[in-house]
């Protein structure tokens, strides 16, 4: 090794010891609860890092280079950790609730805080339907604006709630210009909750379900991070799962739509358990846990709504 | 000659280039990849591993590698940044609860000295969907104009009725042309023809 290198390498061994040592008593002195900026920048000190190292490759002898990559790796270990104890960041986009529909007054306790970060897209032109922040109501098509054309709509943040957005009520037909046509669907963090939707064109993209029942027909099924789901699903395509348990699907209730409805929800792919063996995360739903009857029409009273979900929800 | 000149004429003979699909999942990575190629899109599944497609883009074979965006997929993404000569990063314009964890991910890849160099084209898909985000706001979203380590520019696009697929291929392989074999820019690009791989 010429002396350059070796007066390289030994100026590297130290500056390189210090910037580690300062990031790790950094990790080591955050606090559980800690804030997704503070994290941020401890991952991108750590990406400079093993950066330094990977410019350095050649002009360190290859056992200390070894050496500090698995101490970089450990750090980087330490981080994923802490970024699993972050507090999964809940935002939603509220719409003001129009004026001529007062059927359904706001929610009193709004449950997701916008974060900043949150804040800044909703300035932003565009917008999209929106159902969200709810707790023990029914909720139906009267709750959202009626569009045109097709849109993407998002459903977050309910609590206790059925929503019907099913293309009649009651069996009557809608008035014309009142239909809503969904063309993709984005759910976030739905608990004690039943969905009805219709059979969409587009995809569905769902997170953080709790104890829920989803009626649904689509083109492609994610669903992310989610425990105790009924599924009603119809679909041409193969659903998936990721980090879910105790899903349970079925096929679309004939009941509940005119249309011809696809059931090869037997093929399931759970991303979270890649092996040979059958996933422990899912199962074809039970003959006698099947739903018999939706609660299609509208329910006010708190009372009764809560006693259907009990009923109807799986625990 | 110098080792340049000689990478060069290699890679002039053969006329290829890599290019790698990224993006969240419901991005519509495979579906745009199936659109391109002419096959059908409705059975499209959300993808397990990845597929490659081989196609003939004017004078270049283009060589695709379109990876799963699942979360359990992305440490793996990794693994297919070698020789890469443009990354085509995937945004569905509708998920704006996501935009956040879609910025990350991209510019934690733009860190990658493997991807050190590679053209960078961002398709703002599902623009057929109302009430989606424009590429104005997807480009704000995402924080692009503050990438100076790559050559980068966004294009609003639908997989579903093929607006703008191929003016942004077209772009971004007019780009990496420009870069790997700019000696033979003059030739006009086509739309793409399937090949029989």
């Amino acid at each position: 090794m010429s002396d350059s290198t070796w007066s390289f390498s030994q100026t590297f061994a130290s500056e390189f010891q210090t910037s580690r040592a300062e990031l790790e008593s950094r990790v080591d002195l955050v606090k559980a609860p800690i804030t997704a900026d503070a994290l941020n920048t401890l991952s991108s000190d750590l990406a400079k890092l093993t950066k330094t190292l990977a410019d350095a490759t050649g002009s360190v002898p290859s056992y200390d280079q070894r050496q500090y990559e698995l101490q970089l790796k450990s750090l980087e270990k330490s981080l994923e950790n802490l970024r699993a104890s972050l507090p999964k960041s809940k935002f939603a986009f509220k719409r003001k609730a129009p004026a001529a529909s007062s059927s359904i007054p706001p929610s009193p306790v709004p449950r997701a805080v916008p974060d900043a970060a949150s804040q800044q897209q909703l300035s932003s032109i565009s917008t999209n339907p929106t159902l969200s922040s709810h707790s023990f109501r029914y909720l139906s098509r009267d709750s959202l604006p009626s569009a045109s054309q097709a849109s993407d709509l998002t459903i977050s943040d309910l609590n206790s709630c059925i929503v019907n957005l099913l293309p009649a009520i009651d069996g009557k037909p809608l008035a014309e210009g009142g239909a809503l046509e969904i063309s993709a669907l984005h759910i976030r963090n739905l608990t004690d909750t039943i969905l009805l939707l219709p059979v969409i064109r587009g995809s569905v993209l769902l997170h953080d379900l709790r104890r829920c029942i989803l009626v649904v027909g689509c083109h492609q099924f994610r669903m992310h991070t989610s425990t105790d789901v009924d599924v009603y699903l119809s679909i041409p395509s193969t659903p998936i799962i990721e980090h879910c348990s105790r899903i349970r699907f079925t096929s679309y209730p004939t009941a509940l739509s005119p249309k011809e409805t696809y059931s090869n929800f037997f093929s399931v792919q759970d991303f979270s358990h890649i092996k040979a063996t059958p996933s422990p995360n899912w199962s074809a739903m039970p003959t006698d846990a099947l739903v018999r009857r939706w609660p299609v029409s509208t329910i006010s009273s708190e009372k009764e709504l809560t006693d259907i979900l009990d009923t109807l929800l799986p625990r | 000659m110098g080792l340049l000149t000689i990478i060069r004429k290699n890679r002039q003979k053969e006329k290829e280039m890599r290019i790698l699909f990224l993006g969240l999942d419901n991005a519509g990575k495979t579906t745009i990849l199936k659109k391109l190629n002419g096959e059908d899109i409705l059975s499209v599944s959300p993808t397990l591993g990845f597929n490659i497609k081989t196609f003939a883009h004017g004078n270049y074979t283009l060589n695709i590698w379109d990876v799963g965006g699942q979360r359990t997929l992305r440490p793996y993404w990794r693994n297919y940044f070698e020789q890469t000569d443009a990354l085509v990063w995937v945004v569905d314009s509708g998920d704006r609860m996501r935009m956040k964890d879609c910025k990350e991910e991209l510019h934690s890849l733009l860190l990658e000295d493997r991807l050190a160099g590679a053209s960078l084209l961002v398709f703002a898909n599902k623009q057929d969907l109302q009430g989606s985000m424009t590429d104005v706001e997807i480009r704000d979203a995402l924080d692009l104009r503050s990438i100076k380590s790559h050559h980068w520019k966004i294009w609003s696009c639908s997989a579903v009725t093929g607006e703008n697929l191929v003016t942004g291929l077209d772009w971004v392989v007019a780009d990496v042309a420009g870069r790997l074999y700019y000696s033979t820019m003059a030739s006009p690009i086509q739309a793409p023809v399937p090949v029989v791989v």
